[in-house]
């Protein structure tokens, strides 16, 4: 029924500025690089797999089908929707492992399509059923519903945002909380997630499933002499490089990175199911699991409809 | 947060488009006269209310460009536009990926993906020119105004509701700071929808009247539509100077603010901190104002317990409507003009005065050298936002 609908990525046309491979650009070869930081708190949420402990693993429970926004209180987690809840999860897991404080840490929420099944839900109220606008559901169509939920729940009077770039997603996240760690020297929750995309508006190879990643980022660094830009990174490999887990001490620096538009996207992604390969959180999905597995290197934070953005990591 | 004084950075231009026009020359003569840009709805659903719809004449999307033309992407396309000289400066300054695009919206593409719904429920199919991708998406205002402005850096778009275009001053500051960027276009764009109006009907917040800001009869809010973008600069010559942003959360209600305006005094209060000045150094406010009983109050409350009662504050949604996403940056552009001009406008609707509202608001143009001009924007969730200009 959506078959007339056409989808694309900004990317495929003719009008976009030219890629950003080729020479030009400044020290190891990026356009843009973020200021260096630390991550402290990783979460993950996929149907199947609570946590990214979980997913690195391998292990997979069934009986995992819904996230179930804990972290809110009562009221409010009946509020929210599903993204909403896997938000609250995920920020949960990683704030847990950063030893972050829920009432004061600053707090950027990224979502690609921001509340789109309640949006969904009231253009059916508009159109199909013509029953009058629910106030409930209007005030939680907001692309920042969650921030709010996530904030009002830990008593957060501090800085918490709510925003979207389509597949740079991830990246614009994580940059926007690079330049609050700089600016004020604190940590900064990091919390994506995007819903199953909505079936009445995409084509089927364009649907993906729920997926919801956080990180905690941190002022900090490694140990002295496995500081990133200490010797040029133009050869730097895919985080491929696969080691033990790491157990790092909570609210430790699990690893140091960087954030780098500009350098030749070629950069090798982990395969997943294209239900979740096509959800525009998957690079931040590779990014948890790149740094809880112990991988060093460059990680893509799109996977192919993005500008080009890629984490370069390095970890104990 | 990010208290700690910053370095201003110079605002090189500027450009809006609202129910008062697409010009600067026919914005400041509606402000100057007190003439209204609101009238009566007239939309896809019977709702009794004004609206501040735009109706300055949009440009076509360039060919390559068609496929994401909505109305929300032809009214950046104007603002792009009319930046085009700043803009042609920044880019023989700075490399154009070094130029982010960052911008707030909360309604992005849904006016065009409401009317495209209502063919499929109506026929069965979306219409075949739907392209959800292209056209609903927060990342397709982005790919226009990118495109169109020849720059290639960051690109995000903030969606927190009525503080989502205010938001990006702050993000813009952070990354010049940190050396990330030399130059942000920011800002933002919002379209009326029937979604947002109903919605906003289905909250009993709609006046069926031009709004009254801080007046005693007030009702509710007006809606309307339009958007703002400015760019900031790392350094060079300008008019006026971005000196802070302050950004707080209520954490009270989801929509409702804290009856004491809690969260609002803490955002003016981290701007006046981040600009390194003191309270008594403001020239005026432009507030938040959106004509309901509630958030009046606690704005005005708020205000008279950082600024006391002296400060000129007024409400431009007298004017404009509230054009959610769009209004922190429209007002924005509103300080920078009394930075520019030496005069603010009537705060249309505001007599009589609520007797609950003990702060300054003024019914008659006001004439005076502004200095420091701060602009309030407060959303759902409980966002605040306070952005403070001043004079080089």
């Amino acid at each position: 029924m959506s078959g007339t609908a056409r989808t694309a990525g900004h990317g495929e046309d003719p009008a976009r500025a030219p890629g950003t491979g080729g020479g030009g650009r400044g020290a190891r070869g990026a356009s843009v690089a973020s200021p260096l930081i630390a991550v402290t708190g990783l979460g993950l949420w996929i149907a199947g797999c609570p946590s990214a402990a979980a997913w690195v693993a391998g292990t997979r429970d069934p009986e995992v089908i819904r996230p179930r926004g804990l972290a809110l209180d009562r009221v409010n987690r009946r509020r929210a929707s599903l993204v909403g809840r896997a938000l609250a999860d995920v920020a949960a897991q990683a704030m847990e492992a950063a030893r972050a404080d829920p009432a004061t840490i600053a707090t950027v929420i990224g979502s690609s399509l921001g509340e789109a099944a309640t949006m969904i839900g009231l253009l059916e109220q508009m159109w199909r059923t013509r029953t009058p606008m629910s106030p409930a559901a209007f005030t939680m169509s907001v692309h920042n519903a969650a921030s709010g939920l996530i904030s009002i729940s830990n008593g957060n009077r501090g800085f918490t945002t709510s925003l979207a770039a389509d597949d740079d997603t991830p990246a614009a996240a994580l940059l926007e909380a690079a330049g609050l760690v700089a600016a004020t020297g604190r940590p900064v929750l990091v919390a994506c997630a995007d819903e199953a995309a909505p079936v009445d508006l995409v084509p089927d190879d364009q649907r993906f499933d729920l997926l919801a990643a956080a990180v905690v980022l941190a002022p900090g660094a490694l140990d002295a002499g496995e500081v990133l830009g200490a010797s040029d990174t133009r050869g730097a490999r895919a985080a491929t490089d696969v080691r033990e887990p790491v157990a790092a001490a909570a609210g430790a620096c699990r690893a140091q990175l960087r954030l780098l538009l500009g350098r030749e996207p070629d950069v090798a992604v982990a395969d997943l199911p294209p239900a979740l390969a096509r959800n525009p959180q998957a690079g931040l999905l590779d990014l948890v699991a790149a740094v809880l597995r112990g991988a060093s290197g460059l990680v893509r934070l799109d996977r192919g409809g993005g500008a080009g953005w890629c984490a370069e990591i390095r970890t104990r | 947060m990010t208290a700690a004084a910053v370095r201003p950075l110079p605002i090189t231009g500027h450009a809006s488009v609202h129910a008062l026009g697409g010009t600067r020359a026919e914005i400041l003569a509606a402000l100057a006269a007190g003439r209204t840009g609101l009238a009566p709805h007239d939309g896809l659903f019977p709702v009794q209310t004004v609206t501040g719809a735009v109706r300055t004449e949009l440009p076509q999307l360039p060919a390559p460009l068609a496929p994401w033309s909505t109305r929300v992407s032809r009214m950046a396309a104007l603002l792009v536009q009319q930046l085009d000289a700043p803009l042609a400066r920044a880019r023989a300054r700075w490399r154009s990926e070094r130029i982010a695009v960052l911008l707030g919206t909360s309604t992005a593409g849904a006016e065009t993906t409401e009317r495209a719904y209502r063919t499929y429920v109506e026929r069965g199919a979306l219409p075949a020119e739907f392209d959800f991708r292209r056209q609903h998406t927060y990342g397709a205002v982005l790919h226009v105004v990118s495109s169109l402005a020849g720059v290639r850096g960051p690109a995000w778009m903030v969606s927190t509701a009525c503080t989502s275009s205010a938001k990006p001053f702050a993000s813009a500051q952070r990354l010049i700071a940190a050396g990330v960027i030399d130059a942000a276009i920011v800002g933002g764009i919002d379209t009326l929808c029937s979604m947002t109006l109903l919605g906003f009907q289905s909250l009993g917040a709609l006046d069926r009247n031009a709004c009254r800001p801080f007046g005693a009869g007030r009702a509710g809010i007006n809606l309307g539509e339009g958007g703002a973008l400015a760019l900031l600069e790392r350094d060079g010559e300008a008019p006026v100077l971005l000196a802070g942003v302050g950004e707080s959360s209520d954490a009270y209600h989801i929509s409702a603010p804290h009856p004491e305006g809690r969260g609002a005094l803490d955002a003016m209060a981290a701007a006046l901190a981040q600009a390194g000045c003191r309270a008594q150094d403001v020239d005026h406010i432009n507030a938040h104002g959106t004509g309901t009983r509630l958030n009046d109050v606690a704005e005005a409350v708020a205000i008279g317990a950082l600024f006391g009662g002296d400060v000129p504050v007024v409400s431009t949604k007298g004017f404009t409507g509230h054009t959610l996403g769009a209004a922190g940056a429209i007002e924005v552009a509103f300080a920078a003009h009394a930075i520019e001009e030496g005069w603010i406008p009537a705060s249309l609707g505001a007599a009589p005065l609520d007797p609950q509202v003990t702060i300054r608001v003024p019914t008659a143009v006001t004439r005076a050298p502004f200095r420091r001009v701060l602009s309030n924007s407060f959303a759902f969730g409980g966002n605040n936002v306070s952005v403070l200009l001043r004079a080089p």
